[in-house]
This record gives C-alpha cells, structure tokens and sequence, in this order.
C-alpha cells in the first residue's frame, strides 16, 4: 500500500455548552489546521465531513458546511458515522492518486439537540423504538454487565479505568473542564447515581460540544508539508448485527475483526509488544477494556490487568479518552490526533515517552456495532 | 443609538413517518392477539429469529413469506438485565423518580433475545433465570402488549 501521511491536525476545546455557533466551530478546527500545517484553502482538493443530520436538525446538513469546512468548490462527501470513518475515505481518496490534500472533519454539538433522542432513532420504529427500552443508555448497561458477569469482574475493575482517564484529562487542556478530575478515585466513581445499572454516570464519556480535524496527503506531499508527518500503516473496519439481543456484548467482533484486517496491512504480530500506545474511542469505561481484549491487547478477561497509565507498559487513552469528552462524530477521530500527538511528541504533560507506533480506534451504532482501528506510524 | 435585537425562534417539525412493518412483522403481530410467539427459520443455517426477518444476515439469502414459520413458547432465559432512572422517548430523555428494570430475555427455541420489563425484585435477579410473558389483557398487535416478563 502507498504511504498516506497525516500531515496536521486541530482540535477545539470541549465544552458541555460551547456557546458558539456549529459553524464557527468547523471552521475553527478546519482552518486552524490548515493554518498549523502551513497550507492555503487552494491547496484543499477534497473533504469528507463527518456529521449526523438528527444531531445537525437538518437533511443534506454538509450542503451549509461547504464553506465553513473549506469545501467551497471543491469535491466533499460526508459520512454519518465518525470523523474516524471519514479518514478511511479520505485515505482511499489520497490513496487513488487523484488527490494531494485531504480534509478530514467530524463533529457536532449536543447542547443544541436532545442526545439520547437522536440516539432513539437509531433504533427499529416498527418494534423496539415505540417503547424506547432500548436506547444507548440501557445498552451500556447490558454491555457492562455482559463483560464483567462472563469474566467474573467487578465494578472495581471498570471503575479503575474512569478514574484513569479521568485523571489523564486533567492534563489534557482540551478535554471537557467537568471531565478533567485530577484527585477523582474509584470510591467516587463507585458511589456516582446509577446511569444504567451497572454503569454509574462517571463512568460514562458526556456527550459534549466539539470538532476536529485532520489533513491527509500522500507521501511526496506529506515530506514536503511537515517534518514530522504521521503515516497510517494499517486500517480495519467491521460491523455486527443490529440486534443487541443477538450479540455477544462481552467482547467486540467487530473490533476483533478490525484489528486482524489493520494487523496485517501493518505486519504486526506481536500487539502487545508493537504497540506504543492505543487511543481507543470508549464510550463508557468498560469499553475501553473490552477494545483492549479484542485488539489483543490482553487476553479476554484479563483487561483490567493491562498497565495502561500513561508510564505503564501499554498505556491506553493517555489524553483521557473519550471519557474525557464525547462529541458525538468527533470522538474517534480525536483519539487519531491524540495518537498522531503522541507519536509527534506534542502530548504536553501526557506525554508518553518513545511513541512511535501507536493504534486509534472509532465506533458508531449501539455498544459499538461498528468499529475503525487505524495503526499509525511515524517519529523517526 | 444602537438596538441590540435579538429573535427567538421556536419552531416544532412535525414529520409523521408512516412505517409499515411488513409481511413478516405483520405475522409476527398478529400472533400476539393470540398471545404468541411466532418465528421464522433461516433453511441455510437454522438460525431462528425473533421478531421473524426477512432477510438472514448471516447467510445473505430471503426467507420464504409462507415457509419456514415456527411457533415458540412464549419463555424463555434471562440472558442479561439493568435498571435506570433514565426514560428516553423521541423528545427528550428525563430521569424519573423510580427505576425501571430490564431484561434481556432469550425465547426458547430461537437464539434471539428481546428486552422488555422484568417484574422481580432487582435483588432477586440471576442471569440464567427461567422467564415468562407477561401479555396485556387484550392485546391489539403491537409491541406494547408484551407487558413484560414474570419469573417461571
């Protein structure tokens, strides 16, 4: 495969209620990453824009993102899933030869629209939407319980991980001020209200206001733009069923299945001691263990015993994660900036010591039904 | 003199989808009114799935309308449960007063489960657990008349 390098990034700070309209939001990400690599909107060729017309309150929503997204007569597609999905096909576009810069944006801004409604709607409104037992707060729910009842955990074990990354956003400026908890312990996450039983409210990534960015380009172009580009090696992608009753919740197929298809493209055989550093996109705490099993990072059950501090041997989620700030279509391709961050030694104080390989995943759909994993290469 | 004026839209859109829920989810609620489970059999790979399906995803292939119908008991196995505060509806999400526990429960005689209400105690609960429906007294041919599910 021909190398495609990620060239530059931005991200703007997460906010429960940023306050600011959506589209000085993208333009903000968008240009300031344009800025930050030193490039000019004439050098944009495509964008591939990652939003949800439910969280937009509007069809078609990319037609008003053209100019905002440095789309304005330039070819630009857009994907309802992650900014973490709508690399793959920028990637696939820089990959085709046709194209020397890729925009790649994602995001949108809950405070503006009723969350778990839009969730709601991903669901079947011939049987199970009218009752709205099934939404994505009682689906983390069963997923925790299906993970910690196979492999006889306990709450402890999951809430050791939010206390992790809760602890890591307080280093990171640019996750949500409410998820930056630098003193939090497990106690407290323990004794947090119960969201959806077992999962408590800190446990869970806040859906919150956000955008982010990220340029492609391929390999003559990336030398010339940065002196520190980032190649993606390897990439996976897989889907499971939508009925969360026929499901396996304890372990993720999907990702599993991901990370063979990345592996290989990446000819790593050996993840646990290839691996850097993971910036894995966990919707909730317990995901985060249950990606790590089946990017074999640990073998089943055993994720709690993964030293994943950012001093650790396999330090996951050093940025905090997305329990450090959730927004919906941005997340997952934020986890690919933070590990494009630490692979350029641009971590600040999360800083993990040597990264040079590192691997970033992106879901969508309900106890992630799909799954992206992207390994990233670069800091020689 | 300046005039700062600021406008306040509120604005509600109504879109009425009418969904029909098809031949095979028209069987399956139709032997609801009858308070039954009906479910239908992929000929490849015998998966049985409830609610019946057109379509099996595993093998890709259509499942005949008028073949391949199998009626299941109405229990089953409780295979995986929570409870919350939380009720969601196409508006808004609110936190109530009280929870609402739920059950992930397995038909027997199919691999799919389906969630709904369990009445029993949180404390009580054991995954493992032998279920029944709980019908409304008159069903009408809609989700709602699974009222939930009573242990064995």
């Amino acid at each position: 495969m021909d190398k495609v390098g990620i060239v530059g990034y931005n991200q703007v700070k997460l906010y429960s209620d940023a306050n600011y309209g959506r589209y000085e939001m993208i333009f903000e990400a968008v240009r300031g990453a344009i800025d930050n690599a030193g490039l000019k909107k004439k050098d944009i060729t495509t964008v591939i824009s990652a939003t949800n017309d439910y969280y937009d309150g509007r069809t078609i929503s990319n037609c008003f993102t053209v100019e905002v997204g440095g789309g304005y007569l330039a070819d630009e597609s857009k994907v309802e899933m992650d900014g973490a999905h709508a690399m793959l096909y920028g990637m696939m576009r820089i990959l085709s030869g046709n194209h020397k810069l890729a925009v790649i944006w994602g995001g949108s801004m809950p405070s503006c629209y009723p969350y778990h409604s839009t969730r709601l709607y991903e669901t079947d409104p011939t049987w199970e939407r009218p009752n709205g037992y099934v939404n994505d707060i009682t689906a983390s729910g069963f997923q925790m319980r299906a993970y910690m009842d196979k492999y006889n955990l306990q709450t402890e074990d999951i809430a050791k991980v939010a206390v992790k990354n809760r602890r890591n956003a307080a280093k990171n400026p640019l996750a949500l001020d409410e998820a930056q908890n630098p003193d939090i312990t497990t106690k407290d996450v323990l004794e947090s209200e119960i969201y959806s039983d077992p999962v408590t409210e800190l446990m869970v990534g806040q859906p919150c206001d956000g955008v982010a960015a990220v340029l492609l380009a391929p390999e003559r172009q990336a030398l010339k733009i940065t002196d520190k580009p980032v190649w993606i090696t390897g990439v996976g992608y897989n889907q499971e069923t939508y009925y969360i009753g026929e499901r396996e919740l304890h372990t993720s197929n999907s990702m599993e299945a991901s990370a063979k298809m990345a592996y290989g493209m990446a000819n790593i055989n050996d993840p646990v001691n290839e691996i850097d550093i993971a910036e894995l996109h966990e919707t909730c705490a317990h995901e985060e263990l249950i990606f790590a099993e089946s990017l074999g990072l640990a073998e089943k059950g055993k994720g709690p015993e993964i030293s994943s501090e950012i001093n650790g041997d396999l330090p996951i989620n050093p940025s905090g994660g997305a329990l450090g700030g959730n927004p919906p279509c941005a997340a997952g391709l934020i986890r690919v900036i933070e590990a494009v961050k630490q692979i350029r030694g641009e971590a600040g104080t999360y800083q993990v010591n040597g990264a040079k390989r590192a691997i970033a995943s992106g879901q969508i759909g309900m106890c992630a039904q799909n799954n992206i994993v992207y390994v990233l290469e670069g800091g020689e | 003199m300046s005039e700062k004026i600021i406008e306040k839209t509120r604005g509600l859109v109504k879109a009425d989808f009418n969904f029909w829920v098809g031949l095979y989810m028209d069987k399956f609620y139709d032997s609801f009114e009858q308070k039954k489970i009906v479910a239908n059999k992929c000929p490849q790979c015998g998966e049985v799935f409830v609610p019946p399906r057109k379509i099996c995803g595993i093998c890709n292939i259509k499942l005949p309308l008028d073949e391949n119908w199998v009626q299941l008991s109405d229990t089953g196995t409780l295979v995986n449960y929570t409870r919350t505060q939380y009720k969601v509806t196409d508006r808004r999400a609110r936190k109530s007063k009280g929870f609402t526990t739920l059950g992930m429960v397995k038909i027997d005689g199919s691999n799919s489960a389906i969630v709904y209400p369990l009445e029993v105690e949180f404390d009580d609960i054991e995954i493992g657990m032998k279920m029944k429906i709980k019908w409304v007294e008159k069903p009408k041919g809609e989700p709602s008349d699974i009222e939930g599910f009573v242990k064995v």
